[in-house]
């Protein structure tokens, strides 16, 4: 599949003005999304490529170069995206105790241990993030695989090879490390979701999750509050993101298709935002 | 989930199959038995190896020779709601992340672990994972971690490793049953199909025999304790209160069947087949359910809006892929 692309930069000040401007365009209200993404890096051995090259009789040369060709190929970082509620962050106006007495009200029959309470007054003093009602293990996840935007294109839009699949819910550690992926980082993103035809319009932004020790080397299995969350750029601007998949990306005509409706949104949009393309190595997913 | 065991007679290339001769050996063992197909069934399996160990291996005395990784997509007709892949766990683990499950001691006081993660390493991996357990029968072999995934990912999953991965997976070679048919014998269902090579070229492998227990079981009340939907077909004449059921019980629940199926096996007389039923990892499952059921924990991995269980078959698919894991 292919996805193609423009992209428009959306200063604070203009932000709830254009959301009205595309409810209006869309004729739909916006729908609000977070969502958590993950970054999953490919990784290998180092040091494997290249160590054993020439070395070789029982392999025929033919299959040889192959594996060869195989091992120098290209590796990419990859997303892990599930969404989630805003009911799912930590409410910043329950505090730990309120948050863990909601918790003790229903009966649980993991712990019938009459000490539950005190063991938890004990952890309080230690933990700084409030509670919510996030589960987790019942978080469901999509792979989203993007390919760097491809190179040489006369058309005007950024135009990529992408697949996503939806994935187990839970924990997806443990898989993608066995597929060859490890966990690098998280960030949030937060925006409004628009449909235009077959356009969809996406004005988001991404947010940073405040640091806590420990944190950093696995995903998150509770979230901290709204309020937490420090903008990834500072001004509070956000980005408008206008895409179009493809199903056959070889199809010229298709392509040449979307691409044209694209450039209808941009014109229809031309008095509020300046939509284009993207810097390819900025959308650049390869492992180097 | 219904306990089973598969075996896989090989077949030369260009020679016939065992089927014919097993069909036989069915009607002749089980002469009170009418053989009634009863339906049609398919499988394939996409086989993908680490790529660097396809290198020839260096004749240096320091260079130890790696252990082979794979990675095996299955698809089952009678699972149709997801598909399974089973993939060797990492030799050593990522470099920059340390292992989630050993946290440094400084790292762990400061990281609020929701309540009753700690119960058990397999009931907070979520939803459709199951950590297998360490193998002594297959020593040339890493651990195999069992993921289901929907339907709808399972192709696009294994385009994008073809894609995307190389470095690391090599898609080696792909076998299907195309015309399998299953026939209900006693207490048993016995599904047969030869197993042909469709990649890299076409061949004849050999034939695959999955024979599945349909009588009562004590692993069908937890079943049916799990889903809401308990299923008619199945009723189970065991009555056990779950609070007595222990991990223990489902071993020999696991071995006991075993025996049966092998005494049922055993009465074909089919000589030079490979045998997967008490695999490793086998039967994870069904703990991790029982852990969940015992614990009342609402992390059950529920029924989805297309797949009322997305666990389901695991068991079995981890015996196909342990026969069906040919050496290329």
């Amino acid at each position: 599949m292919h996805e193609l692309l423009l992209f428009a930069s959306v200063p604070t000040h203009q932000h709830a003005e254009l959301l009205q401007q595309l409810a209006g365009l869309t004729a739909m209200q916006p729908r609000h999304c977070f969502e958590r993404r993950l970054i999953f890096k490919a990784y290998r051995k180092p040091g494997v490529a290249n160590a054993r090259v020439g070395a070789s009789q029982d392999l025929q040369s033919g299959d040889l170069q192959r594996v060869n060709k195989m091992l120098n190929g290209g590796m990419f970082y990859t997303q892990v995206v599930g969404p989630i509620q805003s009911a799912d962050f930590a409410d910043a106006g329950v505090t730990d105790a309120a948050a863990n007495a909601s918790a003790n009200a229903n009966p649980n029959p993991v712990n019938p241990d009459p000490d539950t309470d005190t063991k938890m007054d004990g952890m309080d003093s230690e933990s700084s993030i409030p509670r919510s009602a996030y589960d987790f293990d019942q978080q469901s996840w999509q792979l989203e695989f993007r390919d760097i935007p491809e190179a040489g294109t006369r058309s005007a839009v950024t135009s990529r090879v992408m697949a996503t699949a939806a994935l187990p819910r839970g924990d997806i550690v443990p898989s993608m490390n066995a597929w060859g992926y490890s966990f690098v980082t998280e960030y949030l993103v937060e925006g409004d979701m628009f449909i235009h035809n077959d356009i969809v319009l996406n004005l988001h932004r991404v947010l940073h999750y405040p640091t806590n020790p420990g944190e950093e080397n696995q995903p998150r299995r509770q979230m901290p509050t709204l309020q937490q969350m420090a903008p990834l750029e500072k001004s509070g601007s956000y980005v408008l993101q206008a895409s179009m998949m493809v199903q056959d990306g070889s199809n010229q005509e298709t392509m040449k298709t979307a691409s044209q409706h694209l450039f209808g949104l941009r014109e229809q949009l031309k008095s509020a935002v300046r939509l284009e393309m993207a810097d390819r190595l900025s959308l650049d997913t390869r492992v180097k | 989930m219904p306990i089973t065991g598969v075996y896989f007679i090989p077949a030369h290339p260009n020679a016939s199959t065992a089927l014919g001769n097993i069909t036989e050996r069915l009607r002749s063992s089980f002469p009170d038995e009418d053989l009634i197909q009863l339906g049609r069934w398919t499988l394939e399996q996409k086989l993908m190896r680490d790529t660097p160990g396809l290198l020839p291996t260096s004749s240096g005395p320091n260079q130890r020779p790696s252990k082979p990784r794979y990675m095996q997509f299955l698809s089952l007709s009678h699972y149709y709601n997801h598909g399974f892949i089973y993939t060797s766990e990492p030799a050593e683990k990522p470099f920059h992340p340390p292992n989630a499950a050993s946290p440094s001691p400084a790292a762990t006081p400061a990281t609020p672990r929701p309540q009753g993660a700690g119960a058990g390493a397999g009931a907070g991996a979520g939803a459709a994972t199951a950590g297998s357990v360490n193998d002594s029968t297959t020593s040339n072999i890493s651990p195999m971690l069992m993921t289901t995934v929907p339907h709808s990912s399972y192709s696009t999953l294994f385009q994008h490793f073809t894609y995307a991965c190389q470095p690391f997976w090599c898609h080696r070679l792909t076998v299907v049953v195309q015309n399998g048919v299953f026939y209900d014998i006693g207490d048993f269902r016995v599904r047969l199909g030869d197993v042909r090579q469709t990649y890299p070229t076409n061949r004849v492998r050999g034939t695959v025999v999955e024979i599945e227990w349909r009588g009562p079981s004590v692993i069908d009340s937890l079943d049916g304790a799990v889903t809401s939907d308990v299923n008619e077909e199945t009723d189970s004449g065991v009555d056990v209160s779950l609070s007595a059921l222990e991990e223990s019980d489902i071993d020999a629940e696991f071995a006991a069947t075993a025996l049966l199926i092998r005494e049922f096996w055993g009465r074909l007389g089919v000589e030079g087949a490979r045998e997967a039923i008490l695999v490793p990892g086998v039967g994870s499952e069904v703990k991790e359910r029982l852990v969940k059921l015992k614990g009342a924990r609402n992390g059950l991995s529920g029924p989805t809006e297309d797949d009322p269980d997305p666990q389901a078959g695991a068991d079995v698919a981890r015996q196909y892929l342990e026969v069906l894991r040919f050496n290329r």
